[in-house]
């Protein structure tokens, strides 16, 4: 009574593909304009040429401004989605395709890095998301919280000075341009090493990983990729030794 | 010969009269040119003072004071070769002469002589806080017309690109005196104002060649300048809110302290620390993972290929 394992199966709807796109598309937007912002330096320099092919500096900014308030907008409808899939049912926690950081990650990134030099044989078998694509999920919460807000403070000054307390406002302004402007360089540089680098330049996915725009994953990959989420779709074709009722997987 | 005939002849040397050059400068001035436009170097006076005595044409015809003879500045110098140093000059020339001889030794009218048209702003600067410290302290080095304008003889107008007091360059001006050691420290002025102003927003978007942002003399006014601990600056207490409110419409005193030359405060400086080490870790830690994936799945590709399925 073995099910038909079809060839792939749906990973990501067609909501969270046009999330993602409106994601990537503002976030490259805020990198470019907000870079030449951050290292103008000088006048003439690198960064007035920079600008000058986005249009100058009022334009840069109006286009920073638009792409960063899209952008957050973005996340709130990402969080009232989900949560919507949740009230709804359609979406609810499993500690094998949770998004949600475990134990088991730290202990996968360790197989890992042991794998990667030689020490163990075995990759660490993951279940929806890897470790890898945890961090980088819950990457853009951290970038929406420090970068998002400071950036809505900075943009809308006035507004936000009524809410402030009184007790802050002799630091929180150049708090606000500290987190804003360290914090992009950090995610830039995280998007540009870590991201790019499993989902654009690895040879497996080069030139990228089409499920961006397919939103569908073969099951030969997921079975490679998320043995774990594999055995939990298609119970029949699990190897004896790993059914999902083995706990030695945590 | 008939009217229209000389018009033919006449015409060609109109339009000559167009492609070269014109001596704008009067007889008087071009009789002093002939020697100062050739003198090189400086001068050492009997009050052991250096002072330039070159004056180049081009530039001087060029600049916004390109029409004046000399002597309406060189009052003292009337006669030709300046034989006349007691030459009659205006009683207010020679009182504001007298209130800047401490900083103008040699020739103070000829310093004083711009009163003669910029009567209303020579006062304004003679009453603030740069002018008292010549006028009532008797220093020599407060600024007056010629540290922020350059030389008289080469004043550009102000929308110039190369204007000392324009947008480019205002900054770079005003530091010149407002980030040397020697004056923060004789004066008691507020350090770090240039540093602080160049990482401001305000100075990287001027940079980017925003045509909004504020220079030094927007929040601190120019010839009237008040120190900061004057009521009347405009940067004293909630004068700032009139001030910021100039492009911040709505500004409140939530929102004045925003910009500051203050260096960061402890929070600040903290968090950016704590910031760069977290950036520095993570970047540490997807560098190292990255290159040890890459190198592992070339060494798999070469010598594991069989056991590449799980």
């Amino acid at each position: 009574m073995s099910r038909q394992i079809p060839p792939d199966i749906e990973r990501f709807n067609v909501i969270f593909r046009i999330q993602h796109v409106l994601m990537f598309t503002t976030f490259l937007l805020l990198s470019f304009t907000g870079w030449g912002l951050k290292f103008a330096y000088e006048p003439e320099g690198l960064s007035s040429i920079w600008i000058r092919i986005w249009g100058g500096a009022e334009t840069a900014g109006l286009i920073h401004r638009i792409a960063g308030i899209t952008m957050l907008l973005d996340f709130i409808w990402h969080v009232l989605y989900l949560a919507y899939l949740f009230a709804r049912k359609r979406m609810t926690i499993d500690l094998k395709t949770t998004i949600i950081p475990l134990p088991k990650d730290v202990f996968d990134l360790i197989k890992n890095f042991m794998y990667f030099m030689g020490l163990s044989k075995e990759k660490p078998r993951f279940g929806k998301y890897s470790y890898a694509q945890k961090f980088d999920y819950w990457a853009v919460f951290w970038g929406m919280i420090i970068i998002g807000t400071s950036g809505f403070a900075l943009a809308f000054p006035m507004l936000v000075s009524y809410v402030i307390p009184e007790f802050t406002t002799a630091w929180i302004w150049q708090l606000l341009a500290i987190m804003h402007s360290d914090e992009a360089l950090l995610a830039i540089v995280f998007i540009l090493f870590w991201h790019f680098y499993n989902e654009h330049l690895k040879p497996e996915v080069f030139p990228m990983n089409w499920i961006w725009l397919t939103g569908r994953i073969s099951t030969e990959k997921l079975k490679h990729h998320h043995p774990i989420e594999y055995e939990m779709l298609f119970p029949d074709d699990a190897p004896e030794s790993k059914k999902p009722a083995d706990k030695k997987d945590r | 010969m008939s009217f229209k005939k000389i018009l033919i002849l006449v015409a060609p040397l109109l339009l000559l009269s167009f492609v070269t050059p014109q001596e704008v400068f009067s007889q008087e001035s071009a009789n002093c040119l002939i020697c100062h436009s050739a003198m090189k170097g400086r001068l050492k006076t009997a009050a052991g003072v250096l002072i330039e005595l070159n004056v180049d044409t081009d530039r001087f015809q060029a600049s916004v004071h390109g029409f004046l003879s000399c002597t309406d500045c060189h009052l003292r110098f009337s006669d030709n070769p300046h034989s006349s140093p007691d030459a009659r000059v205006p009683s207010e020339l020679l009182a504001i002469a007298s209130e800047i001889s401490s900083k103008y030794p040699v020739d103070p009218v000829a310093a004083a002589a711009c009163n003669t048209c910029h009567e209303v702003i020579y006062r304004k600067v003679l009453d603030s806080v740069h002018g008292r410290n010549i006028t009532v302290k008797n220093q020599t080095d407060g600024a007056l017309c010629l540290d922020c304008h350059g030389s008289p003889h080469y004043i550009t107008p102000v929308k110039a690109v190369n204007s000392p007091v324009g947008r480019q360059l205002q900054a770079e001006t005003c530091g010149r005196c407002h980030g040397d050691k020697e004056l923060d420290e004789k004066y008691n002025l507020e350090e770090n104002v240039m540093e602080s102003y160049e990482e401001s927003f305000h100075a990287r978007k001027l940079h980017l060649g925003h045509t909004g942002v504020p220079l030094c003399s927007s929040c601190h006014n120019a010839h009237d300048i008040k120190s900061k601990d004057d009521p009347d600056s405009p940067v004293f207490g909630k004068n700032r809110l009139e001030t910021c409110g100039k492009c911040h419409e709505g500004a409140n005193e939530k929102f004045i302290p925003a910009i500051t030359h203050k260096p960061a405060g402890p929070i600040p400086y903290y968090t950016e620390k704590l910031l760069i080490v977290l950036t520095m870790g993570v970047f540490a830690f997807i560098v190292l993972h990255v290159i040890a994936e890459a190198l592992s799945d070339i060494r798999d590709a070469i010598f594991r290929k069989k056991e590449g399925s799980e």
